[in-house]
């Protein structure tokens, strides 16, 4: 009878523990900025895309049985400090996989960190080449990248047909990255226009020095490649010194700015006329998937969804399905199972690319749109579509300022 | 016309410097400490404007007066606070310990950033602005309503001040406590008022320059460190304590930054600053209007 006890006892505890262990959650890591310098405003829509993933993957059931949890780290978009707070993630909290990049100077940093610990590392947001080029095994990026960007920028200006473009670019490696290969895009498509970029202090607060020459020689064509606020305030300067949106020089945002759920508040009349470069446009084509995702965001914060609440639900469902995939969280099989990864994710179907350089572990068809914002707040749901991805450009549709 | 147009800019963007760099000049003239949150003050009077603007939907020229209230408010509770002990016995001037006031001054900036990110968001905030005229041409210079406004509001404030400081009796009692603390107190002064008066005036002065520019600059929480450290700049480069320094360095910064950014190169601009805070500290190191400070 005693021994029966006993047993009853050690098979309750084993049970207990496999019970236990069935639902530990999977922790997976979200390095973001959450506090200044950093772009908060970018970690803020990178956190609310993989909050409302994460809950919908739990609502059903998770994942393998499993919930996922996630746990933040605030990296102020300093390196220094993402590659410490990946090292947390991967050393203490023991996560599966890290994701939620969104500034490139942090990405690079951080992927050496997975790198080493052979942890898979998905690139939210981080548009650098060289994140790719470094060609890590353990990192893949859904998202956008700054060759996709400058050769879409290079053929809207070919189209254009515009002889003088200024470039105003931030003085980080997405940056001046974005800028130098927009240069090498025009030489071989719009060969005849002259272009040049001037590097700005992303934390600067007047570019008044850098605008006022072009009201003595205004260009044809002003580029954005600064992300907010510095963004916003060069907006400002360059309208107040009437040189750009005008009838003689238009203006393009190259760094997809205009969804920022604060633009319109910090820039107003300088906005209008604006061309933008997107990667989410109401009228693009997306999974139901996709559609959920934004309509979930739109109910619980009342702006419209933008690029970054998909990319980062992509993130977090690619670690997710590579998971399932793998039927294992070790490091190595999700690795495995991402490089094979045929992936129905919010914004479509897509697959890894193997080839070495910009390329590596790339979704790199990924869809964007080019559109024209044509009155003061105005939802980027009512912009003038210029093209929409695939098609060719609209040139016709785009408007000019009277004065 | 170029010359002329960087020219004048170069002095609007000093005269923003200067409101910010004569509070923290006239607060190092009385306590001799550095206030490493001085930035903070600019950014709470940049929010308050907004803020109260906004969200409360009270007209921006009402607004200015209330950002002015919370610099002063903000300059008065940092001086009873957290400065007071520094000097709490005067008999023990000599024996203040800067450190106290370089962790505490730096402990309340992080704090005021971090509690701004935390409660109101951490997304830029452009201030309703104070003319509807975004853009005007005055012969061959433009500029918005709101930069001229700011511009001549901050002569006013720095005319304003001086007056203050050389004719009032309290501004007569602030420069005997500047001159020996002790001293002034012997005389009758009541020496903690006056330090109490310098605080809230610069963080009136701070406030305004951060109220005045919320349209320009589109505040966020961390607006503060930028003017900050341009103001530690121009404070060293005037001389430090000395008012009318910190008003002309602060000019000679603007349009040489301005002068600079165009004709030698724009990745440059933030080191002429830096450039012209070394040479003067080679060759006059007590700044352009300080005085050789000597201890027995």
């Amino acid at each position: 009878m005693k021994s029966l006890f006993r047993l009853a006892v050690a098979a309750s505890a084993t049970a207990f523990a496999v019970a236990s262990y069935a639902a530990d959650p999977i922790v997976i890591g979200v390095s973001i900025a959450q506090s200044p310098p950093g772009s908060v405003v970018q970690g803020t829509q990178v956190k609310d895309g993989v909050e409302i993933v994460v809950k919908m993957l739990n609502d059903k059931g998770g994942v393998l049985g499993r919930q996922l949890k996630v746990v933040y780290e605030d990296n102020q978009g300093i390196p220094e400090k993402g590659r410490a707070a990946t090292e947390k993630l991967i050393t203490r909290d023991k996560v599966v996989a890290v994701t939620g990049g969104h500034q490139s100077s942090v990405c690079l940093a951080e992927i050496e960190v997975a790198h080493r610990y052979k942890t898979p590392y998905v690139n939210t947001n981080c548009w650098s080449d060289d994140i790719r080029k470094k060609g890590y095994a353990e990192v893949f990026n859904p998202g956008n990248y700054n060759t996709r960007v400058s050769s879409a920028m290079a053929e809207t200006i070919a189209a254009l047909k515009v002889r003088n473009v200024i470039a105003f670019a931030e003085n980080t490696d997405y940056g001046i990255g974005q800028a130098k290969l927009l240069g090498e895009f025009l030489q071989k498509t719009a060969p005849q226009t002259q272009y040049k970029y001037v590097a700005l202090d992303r934390a600067g607060k007047d570019f008044t020095p850098a605008v006022l020459p072009l009201r003595a020689s205004p260009p044809d064509l002003v580029v954005n490649i600064m992300l907010p606020p510095a963004a916003y305030i060069l907006m400002n300067q360059l309208y107040e010194q009437g040189v750009a949106p005008s009838a003689k020089t238009a203006f393009y945002d190259g760094a997809g700015i205009a969804d920022y759920p604060d633009f319109w508040q910090n820039v107003k009349e300088a906005g209008k006329h604006m061309l933008a470069f997107g990667l989410y446009h109401p009228a693009m084509p997306m999974p139901a998937l996709g559609k959920q995702v934004g309509e979930i965001y739109q109910k619980q914060s009342g702006n419209e969804p933008n690029r970054l609440i998909f990319q980062a639900a992509d993130s977090v469902l690619l670690i997710a399905r590579a998971i399932e995939q793998a039927k294992s969280t070790d490091g190595a099989a999700i690795v495995k199972a991402l490089q094979g990864i045929d992936f129905e994710g919010v914004r479509g179907k897509f697959s890894f690319a193997q080839e070495a350089g910009y390329k590596y572990q790339q979704w790199v068809e990924i869809p964007y749109v080019t559109y024209q914002l044509t009155e003061v707040n105005q939802p980027v749901s009512k912009t003038t579509l210029i093209q929409v991805p695939g098609k060719p450009l609209l040139i016709d549709k785009v408007i000019k300022p009277a004065k | 016309m170029l010359p002329l147009d960087l020219f004048v800019n170069g002095l609007i963007i000093g005269l923003y410097y200067a409101l910010m760099a004569v509070g923290l000049t006239m607060i190092f003239g009385i306590l001799k400490v550095v206030n490493f949150a001085h930035g903070e003050f600019y950014m709470i009077g940049a929010y308050t404007y907004t803020l109260v603007s906004l969200a409360l939907g009270v007209p921006p020229w009402l607004a200015l007066p209330v950002a002015a209230a919370s610099g002063a408010l903000l300059g008065w509770a940092t001086e009873r606070f957290l400065m007071r002990p520094l000097y709490a016995g005067y008999g023990s001037w000599a024996l203040m310990k800067d450190e106290y006031a370089v962790v505490v001054t730096f402990g309340l900036s992080l704090l005021l950033i971090n509690l701004v990110d935390k409660i109101v968001g951490p997304y830029p905030m452009r201030g309703p602005s104070l003319s509807e005229v975004t853009r005007m041409a005055i012969g061959p210079f433009m500029a918005s309503g709101q930069k001229l406004i700011t511009a001549g509001v901050a002569i006013v404030l720095l005319i304003g001040l001086a007056l203050f400081i050389k004719r009032s009796l309290w501004g007569r009692q602030v420069q005997a406590v500047a001159q020996n603390r002790l001293g002034a107190s012997i005389a009758g002064i009541d020496t903690a008022r006056a330090s109490s008066i310098i605080f809230m005036a610069s963080g009136v002065l701070a406030a305004l320059a951060g109220a005045l520019l919320a349209p320009v600059i589109n505040p966020g929480p961390d607006v503060g460190v930028f003017p900050a450290v341009k103001s530690y700049v121009i404070v060293v480069i005037g001389g430090m304590g000395s008012i009318p320094g910190s008003v002309v360095a602060a000019l000679a910064l603007g349009v040489l930054e301005s002068f600079g950014a165009v004709y030698i190169s724009y990745d440059y601009r933030d080191t002429f600053g830096l450039v012209l805070l070394i040479l003067v500290l080679l060759f006059r190191p007590q700044g352009l209007f300080g005085e050789r400070a000597r201890e027995v």
